[in-house]
């Protein structure tokens, strides 16, 4: 059990420092709400929050300490995670061929043909998680164990924009040209990511997504 | 209006950076020493989020055909007027109409900002002027400044107030020094890894920008594995399977997968961003109450008499 600076215990979530104004929460499956209630609580002394797998940055403004009413939050009742509620999106992929020039190695490597393997990552219905490494890139949860891969030992220097890939226990599609490490197996005509719309960024956390074979 | 005769190494329009986007993939950026351009704009009479320009290591020639306020801030670079007349730096210029202000290279240090009456006038993009260049939005175009840009100004009082800036008291004694929160994984880290890293001095590598600080030296190991991806910041200090530190910077990415060893107080951000490839830099931990206490220095604003 950790002492927070006002001398309350803190027993869930864990918490540390990255810095001293950012406040990483172990906050699980139940990140996303945990930043939902967060940001209703419109604190002062908090700049954003950023979801990841599992935890919350809580970027504290300058010179500002966490207020009793954002220990509150992370001392209070544990947070449940809710259903997914988000927007549900279809996403038109073609999968493998120069469009996806690592599907046929992790099909091989899954003990799959390439249409099985293909008919699973689209079978799944996913989940974003959060968005981070490139301006609107989702980290999509929901891929089935059986087509979990790790990245690619080297990283190409160029993936092309819209490559559906998958690295580790999450799925994801690259919304700009550029360098990447994941594992590409397909490729969607799609715009992740549009600096001058409003929302710029397509997909927000907790949206849905499924892929459909083009 | 502000003509480019010839352009720097890597002249950005900055501004206030975008907090609040992170969850979509975007980290808040702006001027990397936010209080240096904010100083260089009150010397000049604007508010203090209004869009400058950051310079690296070498700056541009600019033409005023209209003249202009200005004021430079931050490291010292080698600067020269048409005119003639010196280039002091944390104070009101005055520059004539068709006047040439070349700044040239840094004389120590990195960066240094311009700020300029009226500010520069482009448009916000996600409600911020500054420059992303990783994503080649924001600024001026999204890019970098090239010689035959024409950028516009805002509005000008045309008010001249002579002003000197003062920046914080540096606490004697930093010069290499960088402070640190321990964690959050240092855990992660054998004492070996720890001993290295709170012992050793590193060297800024060549391949450093905006995105993060490269650097290299005895190499920082710990038991290998992959990580989660956790929310990361400015100064956050990942150290990848290599064992060699990158902190990262205003522009670099709002999630990370690599081990953070510890993270770079904000009192020491400035400095940060007076590191060139080649300079050697060493950590040491301070508590969180004192990093607090440290990032609330400000500059001083003062008449000139």
């Amino acid at each position: 059990m950790a002492k927070s600076e006002t001398g309350q215990y803190v027993q869930h979530p864990a918490w540390c420092w990255v810095g001293e104004r950012g406040l990483r929460v172990a906050t699980g499956e139940s990140t996303l709400e945990y930043r939902n209630k967060l940001i209703s609580q419109n604190l002062s002394e908090v700049d954003d929050v950023i979801p990841a797998d599992g935890s919350l940055l809580v970027f504290l403004r300058r010179g500002m300490a966490p207020s009793p009413a954002l220990w509150d939050v992370l001392a209070g009742e544990e947070v449940e995670p809710s259903p997914a509620a988000g927007r549900l999106h279809t996403v038109h992929v073609e999968y493998g061929g120069a469009a996806g020039p690592d599907l046929a190695a992790l099909a091989s490597r899954a003990g799959m043909d390439a249409s099985d393997y293909i008919a699973c990552h689209a079978a799944a219905e996913y989940t974003v998680a959060f968005l981070g490494f490139q301006p609107g890139f989702p980290y999509l949860r929901g891929l089935p164990e059986a087509l979990q891969a790790p990245r690619k030992a080297a990283p190409r220097t160029r993936v092309a924009a819209g490559s559906v890939a998958l690295g580790g226990a999450y799925s994801g599609i690259y919304p700009a040209a550029g360098p990447g490490g994941w594992q590409i197996i397909g490729r969607a005509q799609i715009c992740l990511f549009d600096q001058l719309r409003n929302p710029p960024n397509l997909l927000l956390p907790g949206d849905r997504l499924r892929f459909v074979p083009e | 209006m502000i003509e480019v005769l010839q352009a720097g190494l890597c002249d950005l329009v900055m501004g206030a950076g975008r907090p609040g986007w992170a969850a979509s993939g975007v980290p808040a950026g702006g001027a990397a020493d936010p209080a240096a351009l904010a100083a260089a704009n009150l010397l000049v009479g604007n508010t203090v989020e209004a869009a400058g320009l950051e310079m690296t290591l070498a700056g541009p020639s600019l033409r005023f055909p209209e003249g202009a306020i200005v004021a430079l801030t931050g490291a010292h670079f080698s600067a020269v007027r048409s005119c003639g007349a010196v280039v002091a730096w944390n104070e009101t210029l005055v520059l004539a109409p068709g006047e040439t202000l070349t700044i040239g290279r840094a004389e120590s240090g990195c960066r240094c900002w311009l700020a300029l009456q009226g500010g520069l006038d482009v448009p916000l993009v996600m409600d911020s002027p500054s420059t992303f260049l990783p994503a080649a939005f924001g600024g001026y175009a999204g890019r970098p400044l090239c010689a035959g840009d024409r950028l516009g100004m805002g509005a000008q009082t045309g008010e001249i107030q002579l002003l000197r800036g003062t920046p914080p008291v540096k606490r004697a004694g930093l010069d290499r020094l960088f402070r640190v929160i321990a964690g959050p994984q240092a855990g992660l880290f054998d004492d070996a890894g720890l001993a290295t890293f709170f012992g050793s001095e590193f060297r800024v590598a060549a391949e450093t920008d905006r995105r993060g600080l490269r650097l290299s030296g005895a190499a920082v190991r710990y038991a290998g594995r992959s990580l989660p991806s956790q929310g990361v910041l400015p100064g956050a200090i990942q150290v990848p399977p290599n064992g060699q530190p990158i902190i990262l910077g205003w522009d670099g990415p709002v999630t990370g997968g690599y081990p953070v060893i510890a993270g770079v107080i904000s009192a020491d951000w400035p400095r940060l961003a007076q590191l060139k490839p080649g300079d050697i830099l060493r950590f040491e931990t301070i508590e969180v109450e004192r990093a607090r206490a440290c990032a609330l220095a400000e500059w001083s604003i003062e008449a000139l008499v």
